[in-house]
């Protein structure tokens, strides 16, 4: 017979698999020691180690999840190197304690105060037992729990999981968790949101009966736990777990047609992108046909790449962006002055109508002729269009549409086939999106690079570690460029695609629908899950949560909205 | 010496604004200390367990004392940061 508990839903999410108990267990110690200098030098020689492992999970959270949550581990380690924690620890071993019962009775006093505060100082107790335990680990000489050595489709259920904890479970292997406490676990919870884990947290009591190797279904959607479950049931579970691939193009609820295609970074990638259900490609980089080589390649081989990838796709379209070359890569053959900002520098269209301006010919040429070959071919094949990267000033648009026209006249001139392809620009600059109504006048699309726009905007280095919080799309100031863009774009009638990372994460999916995206491009991986969300997605819910996050005012304030408690 | 402020964070005194107020006061020599207002419940300000226990809200007044060489600085410097509506 199955039961149903319920809890807080974390994770849209469903999935079915074997319990197992998440508990770092801390061995039975010596509570008295007749030698307080050897017990004092243990316990300073643990907090160093503890405090080197708070530092390197504070750097994997920053990394993997956020700023906001890698700072309670900046509030772990304060608490570790706290002044009243170490003179009680001191007094406790003055008077014979172990390192390990001074620990324990340090924190006894300050995890019960906080408990009767009630409120916030409350949830801040388990911050408090968590520093403990990991002292107290540290001083056994426990390992910490190797969760990446679980079996597969494994159920973890725990009392409580710590955002660091919920950083290293490896969603191929965790199908599921589940909590006993709620409270600050939101923390865990964002976690599992952002790695794609199937959450409950908040169950309470009840969960404590499930036994290790009970059969369990955590539906994250319905917020609760099914404890042996019939067959219809986990078979509901695993299904939503593996979306389906969807081939065909896909329409929000309420029936807007939205494009999902792939990024590629080389031919190799055209098949996943196939595989994926991707609706052609909506960023076809063309570096790769520059960098390890000794000489760039010629028009014939260029025709011949462009060509596959549009037999790849027949009747759906493959954006190539021109060559988008700077300093920040080295080709041998080119001549690519280092720079001290190789991203302001000479990169993209601006290397392509100077220095380069030969290899953008021979770039055109081939793009040209493959476009009117297609068109000679109709469905059997693709629709070429092409866009141009790191536009920033009208006139450089101007210059390239005017190469452009210049390339399509020495192909009919020398009989060539050709056909001038959808054109359009990607919009990564703050320039680009200030001037979008302007360069859509001159196009057929605009495709944001949210990547390097948002770097623009928020002058915050991609690569840079140490601004990673700043370099997220999430922010204000980001997401009214994008919509800027947008709307500037479909004043003057062009269509608006978004080409960045942002485009593939199923969690923005409404956010971008709401603002008005006709097409998102991004990993194959990703587009299941994409597609999946357009069909689930209402238009004019999505409208409004786009219209609350451009009212919002700090990146936090976003995500709220985006949790829907704002 | 002393100041009475009100806490404009917006997640008043715990989590991350906690934590960069004890980190700051943590950067003078003076010694200071922080509690409420209108009780004598005044705790270390580098300590983070302490400092967290206050339970401070954000509209909280707050009465923080600093005494030694950079004691003026020190007051400057923590009133500022806790009257910053952002962390």
């Amino acid at each position: 017979m199955s039961k149903t508990l319920s809890g807080v839903g974390a994770t849209p999410l469903a999935g079915v698999g074997t319990v197992r108990w998440y508990e770092p267990t801390i061995p039975e110690f010596d509570r008295e020691s007749d030698d307080p200098e050897a017990e004092r030098q243990r316990f300073v020689d643990a907090r160093d180690w503890a405090r080197a492992a708070i530092d390197e999970e504070r750097e994997r959270v920053a990394e993997r999840v956020g700023e906001e949550e890698a700072a309670i581990l900046e509030a772990h380690r304060q608490f570790l190197d706290d002044p009243q924690i170490e003179s009680a620890v001191d007094a406790e071993i003055e008077g014979g304690a172990t390192a390990e019962a001074a620990v324990e009775a340090a924190f006894a006093d300050p995890i019960e105060q906080y408990e009767a505060t009630g409120g916030r100082v409350a949830e801040r107790a388990d911050d408090l037992r968590d520093v403990r335990d990991r002292l107290l680990r540290t001083l056994a000489g426990v390992e910490d729990v190797d969760l990446d050595a679980l079996p597969d489709e494994t159920i973890l259920l725990a009392e409580r999981l710590v955002p660091s904890d919920a950083a290293g479970l490896d969603p191929d292997r965790v199908a599921g968790l589940a909590t006993v406490v709620g409270g600050r676990t939101a923390h865990a919870a964002i976690v599992a949101r952002a790695i794609g884990l199937p959450a409950v947290v908040g169950v309470g009591d009840p969960l404590r009966e499930i036994e290790n190797g009970t059969t369990v279904v955590v539906d994250g959607e319905a917020g609760v736990v099914i404890v042996d479950p019939d067959e219809e049931t986990r078979t509901a579970a695993r299904t939503e777990r593996e979306i389906d691939v969807i081939d065909e193009q896909v329409a929000t609820a309420d029936g807007r047609s939205i494009e999902v295609a792939a990024n590629v970074g080389r031919p190799g990638e055209l098949e996943g992108a196939i595989d994926s259900g991707a609706d052609g490609v909506g960023l076809f980089r063309t570096e790769f046909l520059f960098i390890d080589r000794t000489s760039p390649p010629d028009e014939d081989e260029q025709f011949e790449t462009y060509s596959e990838a549009l037999q790849a796709f027949p009747g759906e379209r493959i954006v190539v962006r021109t060559a988008d070359v700077g300093g920040d890569k080295p080709i041998d053959y080119l001549d690519l002055p280092a720079e001290a900002n190789p991203f302001l520098g000479d990169r993209g269209i601006r290397r392509s109508l100077g220095v380069d301006a030969d290899l953008l010919e021979t770039q055109l040429r081939a793009l040209l002729r493959a476009a009117g070959t297609a068109r000679e071919e109709g469905d059997a094949t693709g629709d070429l269009a092409v866009m141009f990267p790191m536009v920033a000033d009208v006139a450089e648009l101007d210059a390239a549409l005017e190469r452009v026209d210049a390339v399509a006249a020495a192909l009919e001139d020398a009989g060539e086939p050709c056909a001038i392809p959808e054109l359009g620009v990607m919009v990564e600059t703050p320039a680009a999106a200030r001037m979008a109504p302007e360069l859509a006048d001159r196009v057929a699309f605009l495709s944001i690079g949210t990547n390097d726009l948002t770097q623009y905007v928020m002058a915050a280095d991609r690569d840079n570690d140490r601004v990673t919080t700043l370099h997220d799309p999430l922010h204000p100031p980001v997401l009214r460029t994008i919509a800027d863009a947008i709307d500037g774009g479909h004043e003057r009638d062009a269509w608006v695609g978004m080409c960045g990372e942002m485009a593939g994460d199923p969690a923005l999916t409404e956010l971008l629908i709401g603002l008005g995206l006709d097409e998102l491009s991004a990993s194959a991986v990703t587009i299941p899950q994409v597609k999946a969300r357009i069909q689930e997605t209402d238009t004019e819910a999505a409208e409004a949560v786009a219209e609350r996050a451009l009212a919002a005012e700090t990146r936090s304030a976003v995500l709220d909205v985006l949790d829907g408690d704002d | 010496m002393e100041r009475i402020v009100t806490v404009e964070q917006e997640a008043g005194l715990h989590a991350r604004p906690a934590s960069a107020f004890v980190e700051a006061a943590g950067e003078f020599e003076s010694e200071i200390t922080v509690g409420r207002a209108n009780g004598d419940g005044a705790v270390d300000a580098g300590s983070m367990l302490a400092v967290t226990g206050l339970g401070i809200e954000r509209g909280d007044a707050v009465r923080l004392t600093a005494e030694g060489p950079d004691a003026d600085d020190a007051l400057d410097q923590l009133v500022a940061l806790l009257e910053r509506p952002e962390p």
